[in-house]
């Protein structure tokens, strides 16, 4: 095996980024490995001179190669601050604030429910159509990293492009859609640590070109953790939606996402209660599943705003399985009539009270 | 059934401007009150919410001393109800909600002599790092 020695030895006919100095007298070899035949060589230099300093690079790794018992040379030029005098702390300038509003979007607003399988996204979906419906420009992402729907509530497939670094988000009957789904495969299990759920939503708010929207709607994971955190902190939501059963179960859990979205101040817009009865396609006969008007009566409770109900109906579900809402597919049922109202309602919400405007964060 | 209470804590208090001055030593609130407040980087610092410094709780809650010096680095808007502020001795985990640093101003003799009779009891000072 050669040795490090022979290495140094070899690189003494190589001369250093100031185009003389053998070059391990120039302190730029900063490290080597010797494995079997292979060697790797670090050469550090100042991150200015990384460019200029390719043919260096070439040369030593030409020197090491021709000696023997070497099979393959990497080196590799790591640019690094020069480690002299570390600005003294003090000195360090305020970093300047960054934003909070997305270029583009008038207003964000999010979807969310305490637990999961109350119909958060499907709510979020016709929400989103009915906005549209009432002439907004609208957009609707899909963070649900744990269950993203939104490519099959939609039917919208394959993988969004990129277009000058930008994601371009798809379209469906009228509204721009992108999911966190489109970019996993539906097969796999998703493992989200914290700081990925935050990587991801900065991502989705940030890369994609939505263009100029009026409204923004957020399909959120169900709970209280850190996705909703991540956007609750660096966004200036204008409001949430909590989609609710009727049951106490989710009401239970419902508070808490209201709690929640109170502590980031964020306006809770209001409830809907999904699922909230059952009329049988074959009798007519109503029935109560979760019990009935619970959201409503929590709403008042907790004094925020009752958006409305919907039933439990096979159509919505077969509606949404197909990718064809049912406030596009069937709108003159009573379920798009009652989602538009929801949707009439909300576009109130945000259009009576602005963003209350954040202060103005001056370094002097 | 009981249900867990919900609070519902919404800002009271909402500032119009955040300055940062005095090369980072001196932030100053202006509230849409009409209130304003001069806040000292090093009032701030040793009273920052940081569960690294109030714990978990008041048994776990730390004076902190040595922070004559310490200078604000840092000024960031955390959604619509709080900001997040850097300090020169790397902390950067206080997340400071408007009603917070309205209480801070508000109560700033009172909190600081507070602070200062902790450091006298606990043995600590202002110029010398440490903390108990």
């Amino acid at each position: 095996m050669v040795s490090e020695q022979d290495i140094y030895a070899a690189l003494r006919a190589v001369a250093g980024p100031d185009g003389k100095t053998p070059l391990p007298e120039t302190g730029a070899i900063a490290g080597v490995t010797v494995r079997g035949d292979k060697v790797y060589l670090s050469l550090s230099v100042a991150p200015e001179q990384a460019a200029a300093l390719e043919g260096m690079r070439l040369a030593a790794e030409q020197a090491v190669r021709r000696l023997p018992d070497v099979g393959a040379v990497l080196v590799s030029l790591t640019a690094q601050k020069p480690a002299a005098a570390p600005p003294p702390r003090q000195s360090r300038p305020p970093t300047p604030p960054r934003s909070l509003a997305v270029p583009g979007i008038a207003r964000i607003i999010a979807v969310a429910s305490g637990k999961g399988g109350v119909g958060k996204s499907t709510t979020a979906v016709n929400l989103a159509l009915g906005l549209a419906g009432l002439g907004w420009r609208v957009g609707i992402l899909d963070l649900d990293i744990y269950g993203p729907s939104l490519p099959r509530l939609l039917h919208i497939h394959g993988q969004p492009e990129v277009v000058e670094r930008r994601i371009q988000p798809l379209e469906a009957f009228g509204v721009k859609a992108m999911s966190i789904g489109f970019m996993l495969d539906e097969e796999e299990p998703v493992i989200w640590r914290g700081p990925m759920v935050m990587g991801a939503v900065q991502q989705m708010l940030r890369d994609v070109a939505w263009g100029e929207l009026d409204c923004l709607v957020v399909d959120m994971p169900p709970g209280t953790g850190d996705a909703q955190l991540t956007l609750a902190q660096n966004v200036a939501l204008a409001g949430a939606v909590i989609v609710s059963t009727p049951q106490d179960l989710a009401l239970i859990d419902a508070r808490r996402g209201i709690a929640m979205f109170n502590k980031v101040n964020v306006p809770v817009l209001g409830v809907v209660e999904n699922m909230s009865y059952f009329v049988c396609p074959h009798c007519g006969e109503r029935s109560d599943i979760f019990a009935h008007g619970g959201a409503r009566h929590e709403a008042e409770r907790l004094g925020v705003p009752f958006l409305g109900e919907v039933p439990l109906a096979l159509t919505i579900r077969e509606q949404s399985d197909a990718g064809a809402p049912v406030v596009v597919s069937e709108p003159d049922s009573v379920y798009a009539a009652a989602y538009r109202d929801i949707a009439a309602k909300v576009q109130a919400q945000l259009e009576g009270a602005p963003v209350r405007a954040a202060p103005k964060i001056v370094i002097e | 059934m009981t249900y867990p209470p919900c609070h519902t804590p919404k800002a009271q208090q909402w500032p119009r401007e955040l300055r940062l001055s005095a090369g980072g030593k001196l932030l100053k609130v202006a509230f849409e009150s009409g209130r304003g407040f001069e806040l000292p980087a090093e009032y701030l610092r040793v009273m920052s919410p940081s569960a690294e410094v109030q714990g978990h709780g008041p048994q776990e809650r730390k004076t902190l001393g040595g922070k004559r010096n310490v200078a604000i680095t840092g000024v960031e808007p955390v959604g619509s109800y709080a900001v997040r502020l850097s300090f020169d001795d790397l902390h950067t985990t206080g997340i400071y909600t408007w009603d917070y640093l309205y209480e801070l101003g508000a109560r700033q003799t009172e909190k600081w002599s507070q602070y200062l009779a902790e450091l006298e009891t606990k043995g600590l000072s202002r110029d010398r790092p440490g903390e108990k």
